[in-house]
């Protein structure tokens, strides 16, 4: 019996050692996608997170103390992001949060975070997202308006091309970005040969090739969302000749298209806003991401590495976990290097202005220029 | 010239994707005159087909036919094993425990493939060596020609095995009238197992033959399944013929229609086809062949 009290109170002194220890670390929380259809890339973003904690920690933590990362798992639902957020601003003592890289789930729980005035990091891409008169979101990824204005410049300012054809999913996110897109090039003075749209889970392109061969369209620009689209579309199109160069959305680079596709999607641009190639940043933590995990570095960990690496550098900056500090830091933030490119955040609370264009050389993603803009 | 090469290609590709519909659709009807119900499964028995395929040839290297072989055999494997886990327990229940039993069975089969094999559509090699060939300026993709060729090879093999075999024989009598099958001694539970396991092979060769274009993934039998359904009731609701007309007509219609009217439209015209059917000639292009079933 006696042996068991001991026990006991080694175990009670123990917990408060812990609990002690606990008050020493500035907490963060993760909003993830740790269950559900989602649930895969959920894992990539906590593996970048758990990086940088890593990296952070190491470095001497933050405010002099080590930093924490709260894990709230959203069930990759709309219900389940505003769940997790209530619940990490209910626990107390959390000085941000970096949210989830889907915009419809930021934009679900937008209001809670309005309403609790923590800085929160996002990874949507949804334009409005940092518009919707929240001071509170910032984010480590370039929005959707600057996907389409990528695409134009490099097609008409780098490929020298003109006759432009537009090919979309009649989706939200194909018809946003083919909106995007044909006022992207009108402000280039360029107007579309044809706009095209198709349903996601088409199984035949025929007509859509046929009606890019009638337009002599020399360059194609696309919004496509399904992979398996993405390869039907770029085998009819070589298969019936066509030739014109091809820059789309990041959906022609992915693993999936390209495996799908093979040679036919040989040789078209794409971009991207994470590439491992792209800087002297990019690589270090690509090597680093590979050493750790045994496998290739994507957006979805790369984002979140550079979230909460933002997130330390501004409470240190701030020298101040005051929520209104951090955000004046991280507003503050320009010209840091991050591993998705060069921040400099504005008022709205967006951090990166351009992407990357890479090339598909014979199924291997290849690194071709970054397209920045000002505003 | 140029319009006319342009609308033989569209009738090329329809052709060759209504002979995907008409494989599904003959699966339906074999089904449907069997037990009487529809079999919401068998667009999944297109996709295990062709995840089957996937296995033997790109995962285990398995030559082409063999592979091919392979996957057919554990395809009327599969067959038994639903007809004895999905039908048989049922079969004496009315027609709605089995429906939902089948709809229950393709949620399951999708989510264990999607468990085992992952998310990512899976590319599938052509049967043939070459990409195609240009003939007169339409391209005539080599695994659109492989689909037509087996398909025409499998309806004919079809309409011999049930017309002039006695096993076809007596898997025609089964469908038309149970208990007269009974009496005259023929094992009915049998002659539905063989028209499971018949159709499932059917479902299989469409997923191996389609793989290639359309890629193998956890939803390519729901698309095709869809399609092939409207094809039956087109055709004839559990007619043969009707399955197989159906569904090269409904090949046809969506891609001349996606080619002269609109794109984004394709899958409206296949139902508003199917549509029209159900107003002005509910009982398909061909009839019900088995009148005592109405």
């Amino acid at each position: 019996m006696r042996r068991y009290a001991r026990f006991a109170a080694a175990a009670l002194a123990a917990a408060l050692a812990v609990c002690a220890h606990a008050q020493d670390t500035v907490k963060i929380g993760l909003v993830n996608e740790a269950t559900g259809p989602n649930a895969e890339a959920g894992v990539y973003t906590h593996n970048g997170a758990k990086l940088a904690l890593e990296e952070i920690n190491a470095a001497g933590g933050v405010l002099g103390k080590k930093l924490e990362l709260k894990l709230e798992d959203n069930q990759s639902t709309n219900p389940g992001t505003v769940l997790a957020f209530s619940k990490l601003f209910g626990e107390g003592g959390i000085v941000s949060i970096i949210g989830p890289i889907r915009s419809t789930q930021i934009q679900a729980a937008s209001p809670t975070v309005a309403k609790a005035g923590i800085p929160t990091m996002i990874g949507g891409t949804d334009p409005s997202l940092t518009k919707v008169n929240n001071r509170w979101v910032f984010r480590a990824r370039p929005n959707d308006s600057y996907s389409s204005r990528v695409i134009a410049d490099f097609g008409v300012n780098t490929l020298k091309k003109q006759k432009w054809a537009i090919i979309h999913s009649t989706d939200a996110f194909g018809s946003g970005g083919m909106n995007a897109l044909t006022t992207a090039l009108k402000a280039l003075g360029v107007t579309p040969v044809l706009v095209q749209g198709y349903t996601n889970n088409s199984q035949d392109f025929t007509p859509v090739v046929l009606a890019i061969k009638k337009s002599g369209a020399d360059v194609i620009g696309s919004y496509m969302t399904n992979s398996p689209d993405v390869g039907i579309f770029a085998k009819q199109l070589r298969q019936l000749g066509v030739t014109a160069e091809w820059v789309g959305s990041p959906s022609v680079v992915t693993d999936t298209a390209m495996k799908l596709a093979g040679p036919a999607l040989h040789g078209v641009y794409g971009i991207a806003d994470f590439t491992p190639d792209a800087t002297a940043e990019s690589k270090a933590y690509a090597k680093k991401y590979r050493d750790t995990y045994k496998l290739d570095p994507d957006v979805y960990s790369s984002w979140a590495y550079d979230a909460l690496r933002v997130l330390a550098l501004a409470i240190n900056t701030a020298k101040s976990t005051d929520p209104e500090a951090i955000r004046k830091a991280i507003v503050g933030i320009k010209g840091w290097k991050g591993v998705e490119g060069t921040y400099n955040f504005d008022e709205n609370g967006d951090g990166l202005r351009g992407y990357n264009v890479v090339k598909n050389e014979a199924g291997k993603v290849a690194f071709i220029k970054h397209i920045d803009f000002k505003d | 010239m140029q319009f006319i090469t342009e609308n033989l290609q569209i009738l090329f590709t329809g052709l060759g994707l209504g002979s995907i519909y008409a494989l599904v659709a003959l699966g339906f009807v074999l089904i449907i005159r069997a037990t009487n119900v529809v079999n919401f499964a068998q667009g999944d028995f297109a996709m295990l087909g062709g995840y089957a395929m996937v296995l033997f040839f790109t995962g285990l290297g398995w030559p082409y036919w063999i592979a091919f072989i392979g996957a057919l055999l554990a395809m009327a494997v599969f067959g038994v094993l639903f007809n004895y886990g999905v039908y048989y327990p049922l079969r004496h229940r009315s027609f709605l425990p089995v429906l939902i039993s089948t709809l229950g069975a393709s949620i399951f089969l999708q989510n264990t493939v999607l468990y085992v094999a992952g998310p990512q559509p899976k590319p599938l090699d052509k049967l043939l060596n070459f990409d195609g060939i240009t003939l007169g300026g339409v391209f005539l993709d080599s695994q659109y020609i492989v689909i037509l060729v087996a398909t025409v090879a499998l309806v004919f093999f079809t309409f011999l095995f049930f017309e002039k075999t006695l096993l076809g024989k007596k898997l025609q009598a089964t469908s038309q009238d149970k208990d007269m099958a009974r009496l005259l001694g023929i094992p009915v539970a049998l002659m539905i197992a063989i028209t499971f396991i018949y159709s499932a092979v059917l479902g299989g060769i469409a997923g191996v033959l389609v793989g290639p274009i359309l890629f193998v993934s956890i939803g390519m039998g729901s698309i095709i399944a869809l399609k092939a359904f409207a094809a039956t009731i087109i055709g004839g609701f559990g007619d043969v013929k009707g399955a197989i007309v159906g569904g090269l007509l409904l090949g046809v219609i969506e891609s001349l229609a996606a080619q002269h009217i609109s794109v984004p439209y394709k899958d409206a015209y296949a139902f508003l086809a199917l549509f029209l059917f159900l107003l002005f000639r509910p009982q398909g292009i061909f009839g019900e062949k088995v009148s005592e079933k109405a």
